[in-house]
C-alpha cells in the first residue's frame, strides 16, 4: 500500500498529467491537519462538561475541607446538635442527614412502586393511543418548577394536613389497604384449602376460611384506620408533607427510564410466556420485570437522587427543625435536610467567609456531591450491564 | 391457584397500573387548579375605590376627573362612620375612667380595624409606608377586613388537653349601650358603597413593578429576571452544548475517553441543583470575580452548567435520529465531513435541537436553588439590560419563596404569590407547549 | 432408478428454462469505452479482523455496464463502496492490497477522498433525497464544489434531470420538497443529484429494491440511456435485473469473486460450477 502510493506520486510526477483526486503531499498534509485541530478544537468543547464537573469537586471540596480541619470528622456525623450560630458554634449534622435519609426514604416508598407499576401499565397495558395522552401528564409533572410544588406543599398542602389530615390518612389507608387485603385474603384462603381433594369439603372449608381470614382483615383495617384518623398533626409542614410532594417530583424520572428498560425487553420474550398460557400480569412479573430490572433500579436509583437533590420543597415545607424525629420514623414531625441547611445558613455565613459556619455548609454539598457521583456511577454500570446482558454478550 | 383466581389476579395488577396512572394525573390536577384559579385572582379581581386611588397617584393611571366623582360619594358614606367615632370620643372622655378603661382596648381594635379597612382615619398623617397609606384595595380582602371589624377574635383555651380554638365574640356586643354599637351595622350594609368595588383586569399585576415590597403593583422585576436569566443561560450553553453533541455523535471514537467524557456528562445531569449554586459562589464569584458579588451574569452561569447536560442529551438523540443515508448521500456527493454536518444533518436534526433547547431554557427560567447564592435578591427594580454584568435581579422562581416563607406579611399577599406561581409555571409549560409545536411544525416541513 | 432418471431429467430442463429466462439481450458495442476505468488488485477489505472481499482482481470497463450479483453477504455492497471510499464510515474497515482508478491508488497516502467521490458517484438501496427543495437536492453538489452562479445553477439542475428523465415530471416544481415525490421519482432525482457533480462512474447499489415493478423498469431504462456515457456499476439481487442491464457481470460468493465474465457469456455458459447454481437457484 505505501509502496504504491509512493509509487503513484513519482508516476504522476513523471507523467506530468495531473490527476482527479491525487493531491500533492504538502496539501494533504494540510488537509490532513487542519482535520485533526477542527476535532480537536470539537473534543474541547465537548471535555468541557468533564472539566466542569472536575471543576465542581474541586471548588465544593475546596471550601468544605477547611471545615474538616478546624473541626474534625466526629461532631459533624455523629452529634445532631446544630447551633451554628451560638458560642461557641456546634455543628452536629447527624439530624439533618437523618432528615435527608427519611424524606428520600419516604418518597421512594410512594414513588417507586407507583413509578414502577405505572411505567409497566404504559409500556405493556394501555394501549398506543392512550399513552399518547398520558405522556404530556408525566413530562407536566416533570416540568413544573420545583419552587411551585414547594409552594402547593407549604399554603396549600400544610394547612389541609394540619387541619383534616387524620381523616385524609384514614381513608387513604381504607381505599390502599382494603383491596390490597381483600385480595390476599382471596389467594390465602384458596391456598390454604389447595391441598384437600374432595369437593364438598372443600368448597365448605374455602368459604369458611375465606370468612374468618376476612373478617380479620376487617378488623385490622377498622383499628388501624380509626388510630389514623385519631392522629394530632401539631404541623403541617412536615417529612410526611415532603415525602408526598417529592414522590411526585420523582416520579416522570423512574417512569420513563423504566419505561425504556421495559421497552428494551423484546417482544419475543413477552410472547414466549403469553404461549405457555400464562396471564398478563404473569408473564410481566415472571418474565418481563426479571429482565428489566436492572434497568429499573437504574430508574430508581436516579429517582431518588432527584429527591436526596431536591432544595426547594423541603426547603419551604419540611419545617426546618433539625432534630431526629421521636421514635425515628414519625413522619408527622418537622424535619430539616442537607439542601435546606446549606440554601436557608448561606444567607447568614456568606458575609464571614472563612468561617467554619460558611465551610460546613460546603461539607454538605459535597456530601450530597459524593452521593450523587456515587449512585449516578452505579445506575450508569447497571444501565450498561443490561444491555449488554440483552444484547447477549 | 385456578384459573379464576389468577384472572382476578391478573384483572387487579391492571387496575394497579391505571390506578397509579391516574393518581399522577389527578395530582397534576391538585396541583395546577389551585395555583390557576387562585393566580388568576391576581389579575382578575373585584377593586376598590381605594386601588384606583392608588394607581392614579402610584402609577399615574386612571381619569382623575371619575375619580374624583366616585370619592365624593364614597367619602360621603365614610364620613358618617368617622362621625360616629367622633361621637364615641366625646362619649368615652366624659365616661368615669374605670369604664374608660373597659372600652379602651376593644376601642383601640375597632379604630385599626377601621383603619385598614377604609386608609388612615381622618386627623391622622399620612404614614411612612405605602401599605398603610390606602385602605384595602381588593373587594375580597376588604371582606374579611370587615369581619375583623365586625368580630373580635378570642382563643378558647379553657380546655387544656386540646389545641385552642378561635371563637368570634360579636363587637356590637362589646359596645352594647353606647354610642359606637351604630358604627356596626352602618358600616356593613354601606361597605359596598364606602369601597366601590367593580370587576378589573390588572394587566398592571404583569407590567409594573412592586411597591412597598410586593403589597401593591405588579411582578414585572420578577418576570424579566427570569427572561434574563434564562436566556443568558441558553446563550452559554445552548451553543456548547450542540457543539459537544456534533463531536459525540459524529467524532467520538470508542474508547476510554469517550466513555470518561459520556460519564461526566451523566454526573453533570445528576448533582444537586443546590451545588450548582455552591459552586457558582465559589468558583464565578470568588475565584474567577465575575462580579463583585451575586450578578445575572454570574447565575447565567451557573445555570448553563446546569442545563447543559440536557441540551447535549437532547442534541445527540435529534442528531442521531437524522437517517444515515441523507449523510452517505452528501458524502457520496463529494461533500467534506464538516459540510455534511453543517448542510445537511444540522438542519434536519433542528427540530429535535431547538425542542431540547426550548425545555431546558424553562428548567433554566424554572429553577432556585443554583441562583440563591448567585443572582437573585428579594426586592429590587427592574435593572437595565447594560446592568446585567454587574448586578443582581428578582426573580420569579426565587421570589415566590421569598414571599411565602421570609415576607414578614406572607399570610396577606397570598394573591401576589399566587399570581407569581400562576406566572412562572405559565411561562414553564408555554416553553414546553410551544417545543411540541415546534417540534410537530419543523418536522413536517421537513417531510414535505 | 427410474424415478432418480426423471429427477435429473427435470433438474436439468429447469435449468434450461432458468437460462433462457435471463437470456440477455443483443448489445451494441460503446465507442470510446472498454479501457480498464476501475481496476481491483489484490484487494482484500476488512472489518476488523474479518474478510469481507478477499483478494479480488478484476478490471471494470470505462462506459459499460458492470452488473456485480451474488448471495446477500457475499460481499457485493462492500465492494461496490470500497470503490468510493463510504467504507471510510465504518470503524474498523481497511484495505489491503491495490485499487486503481484512472490510474491513481483510491487508498493512496494522498488521495483526497472528497476529490474522489465527486468523480464516482453513489445512489443508494433506498431513495434518500434531503429535505429539501426538488432544485436545492440537484444544486447541492454542484453548491459544495463552488458554483454559485443562479444562471449556471439552473442550466445544471435542468440537464441533470433531463438526464435522469425526470425533468418532465418535476419542471413545474421545483421549489416543493423533495419528499413529496414518488419512490421511483425520489431514486431518479439521487441519480440526477448524482449526475450534477458530474462523476466518471455511478455506482448503484440495488437502486430499484424499494421500487415497484413500474418505477423499477424506469430506472432500468435510463441505466441504458446513461450507458455509453458513463461507467456504472450496479449491485443486484434481481438476476434478472443483470442480465437485461449489464454488458458484464460479476459474481461474488462469501467475499471471493467466483466469475466475472461479459453477461451473455455468465448466464448461458458459466464457467464455474457455483455460478451455475447460483443462476439456477440451488442457493441464494
Amino acid at each position: 500500500m505505501q509502496n504504491s502510493s509512493g509509487m503513484h506520486e513519482n508516476e504522476a510526477a513523471k507523467s506530468g498529467r495531473s490527476s482527479v483526486f491525487v493531491v500533492s503531499a504538502r496539501k494533504r498534509k494540510l488537509q490532513k491537519i487542519s482535520q485533526k485541530s477542527g476535532e480537536g478544537t470539537l473534543l474541547l468543547i465537548a471535555s468541557f462538561v468533564a472539566i466542569v464537573v472536575l471543576f465542581i469537586f474541586w471548588f465544593v471540596a475546596r471550601d468544605a475541607v477547611p471545615y474538616f480541619r478546624l473541626r474534625g470528622f466526629q461532631e459533624f456525623f455523629t452529634s445532631s446538635e446544630w447551633y451554628p450560630a451560638d458560642e461557641p458554634p456546634r455543628f452536629g449534622a447527624l439530624a439533618i442527614i437523618y432528615g435527608s435519609i427519611m424524606v428520600t426514604l419516604g418518597s421512594a416508598l410512594i414513588a417507586v412502586p407507583m413509578g414502577v407499576i405505572a411505567s409497566i401499565c404504559l409500556s405493556d397495558i394501555l394501549p398506543f393511543t392512550v399513552r399518547q395522552y398520558v405522556k404530556p401528564v408525566i413530562e407536566m409533572l416533570a416540568a413544573i418548577p420545583s419552587v411551585a410544588y414547594g409552594f402547593f406543599a407549604l399554603v396549600v398542602f400544610a394547612p389541609l394536613l394540619q387541619n383534616v389530615g387524620g381523616p385524609i390518612l384514614m381513608w387513604t389507608w381504607w381505599v390502599i389497604a382494603a383491596p390490597v387485603l381483600l385480595l390476599a385474603v382471596i389467594v390465602a384462603s384458596e391456598l390454604l384449602t389447595a391441598p384437600i381433594e374432595k369437593e364438598p369439603k372443600k368448597k365448605v372449608l374455602h368459604l369458611v376460611s375465606a370468612l374468618f381470614l376476612g373478617s380479620l382483615a376487617l378488623l385490622f383495617l377498622y383499628f388501624v384506620g380509626r388510630h389514623l384518623q385519631g392522629l394530632v398533626i401539631m404541623s403541617g409542614t412536615n417529612a410526611l408533607n415532603v415525602s408526598i410532594i417529592l414522590s411526585f417530583m420523582a416520579l416522570p424520572t423512574i417512569v420513563s427510564v423504566s419505561e425504556d428498560a421495559l421497552q428494551a425487553v423484546g417482544r419475543e420474550l413477552r410472547e414466549g410466556s403469553y404461549a405457555l398460557g400464562a396471564t398478563r400480569a404473569e408473564t410481566i412479573i415472571k418474565t418481563v420485570l426479571p429482565a428489566a430490572s436492572s434497568g429499573i433500579l437504574a430508574a430508581v436509583i436516579l429517582g431518588i437522587m432527584r429527591a436526596l437533590g431536591e432544595t426547594m420543597v423541603v426547603w419551604m415545607a419540611s419545617g426546618n427543625s433539625s432534630h431526629i424525629p421521636d421514635p425515628f420514623f414519625n413522619y408527622l414531625e418537622s424535619i430539616r435536610t442537607l439542601t435546606a441547611t446549606i440554601a436557608g445558613d448561606m444567607g447568614e455565613a456568606d458575609q464571614v467567609t472563612g468561617s467554619a459556619r460558611f465551610h460546613v455548609l460546603f461539607a454538605m454539598g459535597l456530601l450530597l456531591l459524593v452521593v450523587s457521583f456515587v449512585s449516578n456511577f452505579i445506575s450508569e454500570r447497571i444501565v450498561v450491564r443490561q444491555r449488554k446482558v440483552l444484547s447477549g454478550q | 391457584m385456578n384459573l379464576g383466581t389468577r384472572k382476578l389476579l391478573d384483572r387487579s395488577f391492571t387496575a394497579l397500573g391505571i390506578g397509579s396512572i391516574i393518581i399522577m394525573g389527578l395530582a397534576l390536577l391538585v396541583v395546577l387548579v389551585p395555583i390557576v384559579s387562585n393566580g388568576i385572582g391576581a389579575l382578575v379581581f373585584r377593586e376598590t375605590v381605594e386601588h384606583r386611588k392608588l394607581l392614579l397617584s402610584e402609577f399615574h393611571r386612571g381619569d382623575a376627573g371619575d375619580l374624583e366623582k366616585e370619592l365624593v360619594i364614597s367619602n360621603g358614606y365614610r364620613q358618617k362612620a368617622f362621625d360616629i367615632l367622633a361621637a364615641f370620643d366625646r362619649e368615652l372622655e366624659q365616661m368615669e375612667p374605670e369604664r374608660q378603661e373597659v372600652y379602651r382596648e376593644s376601642y383601640e381594635q375597632v379604630r385599626t380595624a377601621l383603619r385598614v379597612l377604609l386608609g388612615p382615619l381622618p386627623g391622622e398623617e399620612l404614614p411612612e409606608l405605602t401599605r398603610f397609606r390606602y385602605g384595602q384595595t381588593r373587594w375580597d380582602k376588604a371582606e374579611e377586613k370587615l369581619h375583623d371589624l365586625l368580630y373580635e377574635q378570642k382563643w378558647d383555651y379553657s380546655n387544656p388537653d386540646v389545641i385552642a380554638k378561635p371563637n368570634d365574640v360579636s363587637r356590637a356586643s362589646i359596645f352594647a349601650g353606647t354610642s359606637l354599637v351604630r358604627l356596626f351595622p352602618y358600616v356593613e350594609e354601606n361597605i359596598d358603597r364606602m369601597m366601590m368595588p367593580q370587576w378589573t383586569i390588572y394587566w398592571g399585576f404583569i407590567t409594573d413593578s412592586s411597591l412597598d415590597s410586593h403589597f401593591f403593583g405588579g411582578i414585572w422585576p420578577e418576570i424579566q429576571g427570569t427572561i434574563f436569566l434564562a436566556i443568558g443561560a441558553m446563550i452559554f450553553a445552548f451553543p456548547l452544548g450542540v457543539i459537544a453533541a456534533i463531536y459525540f455523535t459524529e467524532y467520538a471514537r470508542e474508547g476510554f475517553l469517550n466513555s470518561l467524557l459520556r460519564s461526566a456528562n451523566s454526573t453533570l445531569a445528576g448533582v444537586p441543583s443546590i451545588v450548582f449554586g455552591l459552586f457558582g459562589l465559589a468558583f464565578f464569584i470568588n475565584t474567577l470575580h465575575v462580579s463583585e458579588s451575586k450578578s445575572v451574569l454570574a447565575g447565567s452561569l451557573t445555570l448553563a452548567i446546569m442545563i447543559l447536560p440536557t441540551i447535549i442529551r437532547a442534541a445527540e438523540e435529534a442528531i442521531l435520529s437524522v437517517p444515515k443515508t441523507y449523510k452517505e448521500a452528501s458524502l457520496g456527493l463529494g461533500s467534506t465531513k464538516w459540510n455534511t454536518i453543517m448542510t445537511v444533518i444540522l438542519p434536519a436534526a433542528l427540530p429535535g435541537i431547538l425542542t431540547g433547547g426550548v425545555i431546558s431554557l424553562g428548567r433554566a427560567a424554572g429553577e432556585t436553588a443554583p441562583i440563591i447564592f448567585t443572582a437573585a435578591v428579594s426586592v429590587g427594580t427592574a435593572i437595565g439590560l447594560g446592568d446585567v454584568l454587574s448586578s443582581p435581579t428578582p426573580a420569579l422562581s426565587w421570589n415566590i419563596y421569598n414571599l411565602a416563607s421570609e415576607h414578614e406579611a406572607a399570610a396577606q399577599i397570598r394573591h401576589v404569590q399566587y399570581g407569581m406561581v400562576l406566572s412562572l409555571v405559565m411561562i414553564v409549560l408555554l416553553l414546553n407547549l410551544s417545543a411540541v409545536i415546534l417540534r410537530a411544525r419543523i418536522s413536517k416541513k421537513l417531510k414535505g | 432408478m427410474a424415478n432418480a432418471l426423471e429427477a435429473t431429467e427435470r433438474k436439468q430442463n429447469d435449468k434450461s428454462t432458468a437460462r433462457d429466462i435471463y437470456l440477455p439481450p443483443e448489445r451494441k458495442k460503446v465507442s470510446g469505452g472498454g479501457a480498464p476505468h476501475v481496476s481491483a488488485k489484490n484487494f482484500s477489505i476488512y472489518y476488523g479482523e474479518f474478510e469481507a472481499v478477499k483478494k479480488v482482481n478484476a478490471d471494470i470497463l470505462s462506459k459499460y455496464v458492470t452488473a456485480i450479483i451474488g448471495p446477500s453477504g457475499c460481499g457485493k455492497s462492500t465492494f461496490l463502496r470500497a470503490i468510493n471510499r463510504m467504507n471510510d464510515l465504518i470503524p474498523n474497515c481497511h484495505t489491503t492490497g491495490a485499487l486503481m482508478f484512472d490510474g491513481d491508488d483510491v487508498y493512496g497516502k494522498f488521495t483526497d477522498e472528497v476529490l474522489l467521490r465527486k468523480k464516482i458517484g453513489m445512489v443508494f438501496q433506498k431513495p434518500n433525497p434531503f429535505p429539501k427543495s426538488i432544485f436545492d437536492n440537484i444544486a447541492y453538489g454542484p453548491r459544495l464544489h463552488g458554483i454559485k452562479d443562479r444562471k449556471t445553477l439552473d442550466a445544471l439542475v435542468e440537464k441533470s434531470l433531463r438526464k435522469a428523465a425526470l425533468w418532465d415530471e418535476v419542471s413545474d416544481r421545483l421549489d416543493k420538497n423533495a419528499l413529496g415525490l414518488s419512490g421511483g421519482q425520489q431514486q431518479r432525482l439521487c441519480v440526477a443529484r448524482t449526475l450534477a457533480v458530474e462523476p466518471e462512474i455511478l455506482l448503484l447499489d440495488e437502486p430499484t429494491s424499494a421500487l415497484d415493478p413500474k418505477a423499477t423498469a424506469k430506472i432500468e431504462d435510463l441505466i441504458q440511456e446513461l450507458r455509453g456515457s458513463y461507467t456504472i456499476m450496479i449491485v443486484t439481487h434481481n438476476m434478472q435485473q443483470a442480465s437485461r442491464v449489464s454488458d458484464y457481470t460479476m459474481f461474488f460468493y462469501e467475499g471471493v469473486l467466483i466469475e466475472h465474465a461479459p453477461t451473455a457469456q455468465l448466464f448461458t455458459r458459466p464457467k464455474d460450477q457455483m455460478t451455475e447454481d447460483y443462476i439456477t437457484g440451488r442457493f441464494s
